[in-house]
């Protein structure tokens, strides 16, 4: 695997994605099986005394659709939904945010530089559950915003400094000779940044990206805290007046895990996609 | 040499053994987000009015307290985890929540209040239909008075009253709904809110707060209870009223 690309970048934070050609027994299969099968275990799982299905009427609770929403929204889980919905606007915002701050921080515009460069260091100094706080109560102040777009404003900020990182190794990535040879055809900097190093970087960051957005959708757990219905909201909703405690976040735990789990593998299939052809070279 | 080890050893056991029959310290679980019933002091300490009185009571009662601040949510899971014995924090009693714990003799009466912005229409139940209501997460606000209404109102839970009502005098809300003891502190008293905030009607069902308790925690509860008769007999109670819900 490593001599296939010349460079892989591995982020900590996101799930770990497994190899595209690795079969049989792994790490992934393990736990993606394990989390199914005590999903279906507890779904059938019965009180003993008194009978009743804990784990069901958990499922049930998380799993219901928004009636009032419009169609096909309607018959979607609703606290998922959400979840989703802050990720996948969450990662829309940040993919431009983070290729502006790659660029800055590699420009040699000395200003562009620094400007990048703090903004970076500054978001990462935040923890991001703090940012989140910031953002809704402490910016609210000045300018009102709805839950769920300060939501969606404070994780991209966020993780626009982490894609600007990812980014910009994938750009160092790329050899210099590609930038030499592509000066002396006689392009000037943009189109060679523009048609030459970005679409070779765009290689190297997708896996890395890919990562970000799984690591991303954990932390919208986070939102919890701003009275946005995510899934783990509506968990604490029903742990709070049920006082399933235990049952409950055993039920969240797994259902995030299955969720990263098949992106993980997504990702993983993008990959294996991306190396088709540095594969049938050798 | 050998002997006078063994008898410092015993001495030492003796000693630490002494110090735990001596008296058992029972942890008391408050959530300090509740004014006036359960808040934190300048001086980082639990205080208000349920913790005066669980102090009252257990000082009647004959037995040591050490309240420490738990947040709310969970606050339930730490009686059967055991990193409480009692929860002192404005707990109504409830048919629901008799199932998972045991519950003293009620020590305070409350009802459920809405706050709305000053100069809001608002001034039913019937008027909440449609609109957004903020409230504590699991608080029988939220849990209780809407459902039993009916109310169609779209419900947002926050971790602590406060952030509710911050975000009501902002704007994002309709109204809030809570314990009236709360919210006339936050509408009435509260310097920041007293201008912008006001409560809009009190709901007709009463509530009991209770001190919530192990359901096996028998001989306990029966101390706590002996505790709080005989505060109410010897209107112990009364300077408690007056410091945190007079006018």
């Amino acid at each position: 695997m490593s001599n296939q690309h010349p460079v892989r970048i591995e982020v900590t934070d996101g799930a770990s994605i497994p190899d595209p050609r690795e079969r049989g027994l792994n790490a992934w299969s393990l736990a993606f099986g394990a989390a199914v099968i005590a999903m279906v275990y507890l779904w059938f799982h019965q009180e003993a005394e008194s009978g009743e299905y804990t784990y069901r009427n958990i499922m049930a609770f998380l799993f219901e659709p928004d009636r009032s929403r419009m169609f096909p929204f309607n018959f979607m889980p609703d606290a998922l939904l959400v979840t989703f919905q802050i990720t996948f606007f969450s990662f829309l915002c940040t993919i431009p945010l983070g290729i502006l701050t790659g660029l800055g921080r590699l420009s040699r515009n000395r200003c562009l530089n620094l400007l990048t460069s703090t903004y970076v260091e500054v978001i990462r100094g935040v923890p991001l559950l703090v940012q989140l706080f910031y953002i809704y109560y402490a910016l609210g102040k000045i300018i009102q915003v709805p839950p769920l777009v300060s939501a969606v404003v404070a994780i991209s900020i966020c993780y626009g400094a982490y894609m600007g990182e990812v980014v910009r190794a994938g750009i160092l990535a790329v050899s210099p000779g590609q930038t030499e040879a592509a000066r002396s055809l006689g392009f000037n900097g943009a189109q060679t940044m523009w048609h030459v190093v970005l679409p070779q970087a765009l290689r190297t960051i997708l896996p890395p990206v890919g990562n970000e957005f799984i690591a991303m959708l954990k932390d919208t757990s986070l939102v919890s805290i701003m009275a946005v219905t995510d899934l783990f909201r509506r968990a604490r909703e029903y742990a709070a007046e049920s006082f399933d405690y235990f049952e409950t976040y055993t039920v969240v735990a797994l259902l995030y895990l299955i969720i990263t789990l098949l992106l993980s593998k997504a990702v993983s299939l993008m990959e294996g996609k991306l190396n088709y052809y540095e594969r049938n070279r050798k | 040499m050998k002997n006078s080890i063994c008898a410092a050893l015993a001495a030492i056991f003796l000693m630490v053994s002494g110090a735990f029959a001596a008296e058992k310290v029972y942890i008391v679980a408050s959530d300090a987000t509740w004014p006036p019933m359960e808040s934190m002091s300048l001086e980082k300490q639990v205080e208000g009015y349920s913790v005066d009185y669980i102090k009252a009571a257990a000082k009647e009662g004959g037995f040591a307290v050490d309240v420490r601040n738990t947040a709310w949510d969970g606050i339930f899971a730490a009686l059967g985890s055991n990193q409480a014995d009692i929860i002192a924090s404005s707990v109504t009693i409830t048919d629901k929540r008799k199932k998972a714990m045991a519950f003293s003799e009620p020590y305070c009466e409350i009802r459920q209040a809405v706050v709305v912005p000053a100069g809001s229409d608002i001034k039913t139940m019937a008027d909440l239909d449609g609109k957004k209501v903020g409230g504590q997460i699991g608080t029988t606000g939220l849990i209780q008075a809407l459902p039993k209404a009916r109310s169609k109102a779209v419900v947002k839970s926050y971790d602590e009253v406060g952030l509710a009502l911050e975000d009501l005098a902002r704007g994002n809300l309709d109204a809030v709904i809570c314990d009236d003891p709360v919210a006339k502190y936050y509408a009435n008293k509260k310097a920041e809110y007293r201008d912008t905030l006001q409560i809009a009607f009190v709901t007709d069902d009463v509530e009991y707060y209770g001190f919530a308790l192990r359901k096996n925690d028998t001989e306990l509860l029966d101390k706590l209870n002996a505790g709080i008769k005989a505060v109410k007999t010897k209107g112990l109670d009364k300077p408690i009223i007056e410091k945190w819900l007079g006018e």
